[in-house]
């Protein structure tokens, strides 16, 4: 006999399973289009916002499943990795937003040297590569590529770090304006999860969901 | 023995006349936490406390064998006075059962009446400390000669606990003390239990899982008269290590 539970958590399981579709799509579509052409940036923008709507309700979800069965062991631990999972899949819609503004504000990569757009094509791809092996591995529960994405995550980052390597050996000036632009990104970032902070506080005092713009 | 453990089951089995309902037992209760004994109906959980405490040979064909070392002693050996092992083994029933006719003083200074102390100032210290201890003493203060029958099925079950702990025990067994109770009582009753533990081993008989998730340290589970795993209550909650357990607690029995 099935229990209850279980049917509220295949309905976690879905929104896990709808956030990967779109999170994957995202990503690839601003990747595709830093190197190559088009401008989804209204539609990404869209996309993410909404990953953003569904990690809330994955979390909403994970919290009445807790309250009303108080799940343990593995179901326990599927409503704490769904609820995990569901965060980082919403910051994937953001990265991927933040690609599709560089491409509309700075037209990608398009008009970077040829080294640096094969470059970042390769690190694309295996980007790419972990999100779809990933992605997978949570639609499936399967853990057959975890080895696979550790490899591929020592490769991205080796890549990331040449890169840094190749910047630092230009000119004064190159290294000026990566070293501002990367800083300026992480300022932003700060600032940004100052807002999530306080948008939490909001709810755990006042009980409301609300965006500060 | 190691300090941390008050009491060590050996190999410990048990039977109802030819039936046998606990198999090789073996298992360690730590001292100041509370262990949970869980598992379905049938699967020895109960015999398993009244085992602790030499309460399982009051049943008439009821045999054991094994060890349970209590302080250093084998609770079986011959010359040793079952009286003392219930006295400082305390024992709290499923349903509230105070001496209904007696009055709330009496029911907790019964136990040490019997044990020969007679002075009224050391019993009034008793009482109080006990009632005290047991959450109750704010509430029946003001009549302690009223009958323990005109108090709530929760102040019963915390007289009991008084009554136990009017004897000084050192080990508190539990068998299902919130099963008859209201939401908000059997609430008091875990309060009062991770209180107790500060002081006392305490072992706690439970069907509920989620209750032995909120009030032990350590899980042990029972099937068939086996113990099939125990540990950390964390640890057996998250990531049990048997099938068997896993199903149990998240309701895939059966």
């Amino acid at each position: 006999m099935e229990r209850i539970i279980d049917s509220e958590l295949r309905g976690l399981e879905t929104m896990i399973t709808q956030m990967c579709e779109l999170a994957q799509k995202a990503v690839s579509t601003a990747l595709h289009e830093s190197l190559y052409h088009g401008d989804s940036y209204d539609k990404i923008r869209e996309t993410s916002d909404f990953l953003m709507i569904l990690a809330d309700q994955v979390e909403d979800k994970a919290v009445e499943i807790i309250l009303k069965f108080q799940p343990v062991a593995s179901d326990l631990r599927m409503v704490k990795t769904f609820t995990r999972i569901s965060y980082d899949l919403a910051r994937l819609g953001r990265y991927a937003l933040d690609i599709a503004y560089v491409n509309r504000r700075f037209n990608g990569v398009r008009d970077c040297d040829q080294w640096i757009r094969e470059y970042i094509k390769d690190m694309s791809q295996k980007v790419m590569s972990m999100v779809e092996l990933s992605l997978t591995s949570i639609k499936n529960k399967s853990l057959k590529s975890v080895k696979e994405v550790s490899d591929l995550e020592r490769e991205v980052d080796e890549l990331y770090k040449n890169f840094l390597d190749k910047i630092a050996k230009g000119t004064s000036e190159s290294r000026a304006i990566v070293s501002s632009v990367l800083i300026v990104r992480y300022l932003e970032r700060i600032a940004d999860h100052m807002v999530y902070a306080h948008e939490s506080l909001i709810y755990m005092l006042t009980g409301r969901r609300e965006l500060i713009e | 023995m190691s300090s941390l453990h008050k009491i060590e089951v050996e190999n410990l089995n048990a039977w109802y006349g030819h039936q046998q309902v606990l198999i090789d037992i073996s298992m360690n209760i730590k001292d100041k936490a509370v262990t949970a004994i869980m598992g379905p109906s049938g699967c020895g959980k109960t015999t398993f406390i009244r085992c602790l405490n030499r309460m399982h040979e009051l049943v008439p064909r009821a045999k054991v064998s094994g060890k349970v070392i209590f302080d250093g002693v084998n609770i079986y050996d011959n010359g040793v006075d079952p009286t003392w092992v219930r006295r400082r083994i305390g024992m709290v029933f499923q349903k509230p059962n105070p001496f209904p006719t007696l009055s709330v003083y009496d029911n907790v200074a019964f136990g040490p009446r019997i044990h020969g102390i007679r002075d009224r100032k050391l019993l009034d210290q008793i009482v109080k400390q006990s009632l005290e201890m047991a959450g109750l003493w704010e509430e029946v203060k003001g009549d302690l000669r009223r009958p323990a029958s005109a108090l709530s099925g929760g102040q019963q079950q915390r007289l009991c606990i008084a009554r136990a702990l009017a004897l000084e025990p050192e080990v508190i067994l539990m068998d299902e003390p919130t099963s008859h109770l209201d939401p908000i009582s059997a609430a008091k009753i875990e309060m009062l239990i991770r209180k107790l533990a500060e002081k006392y081993a305490i072992v706690i008989v439970t069907h509920n899982v989620q209750q032995a998730a909120r009030v032990s340290d350590y899980v042990a589970f029972f099937y068939m008269g086996k113990l099939i795993e125990y540990g950390p209550t964390k640890e057996v909650f998250e990531r049990p290590k048997s099938e068997l357990t896993e199903r149990y607690v998240t309701g895939k029995f059966g």
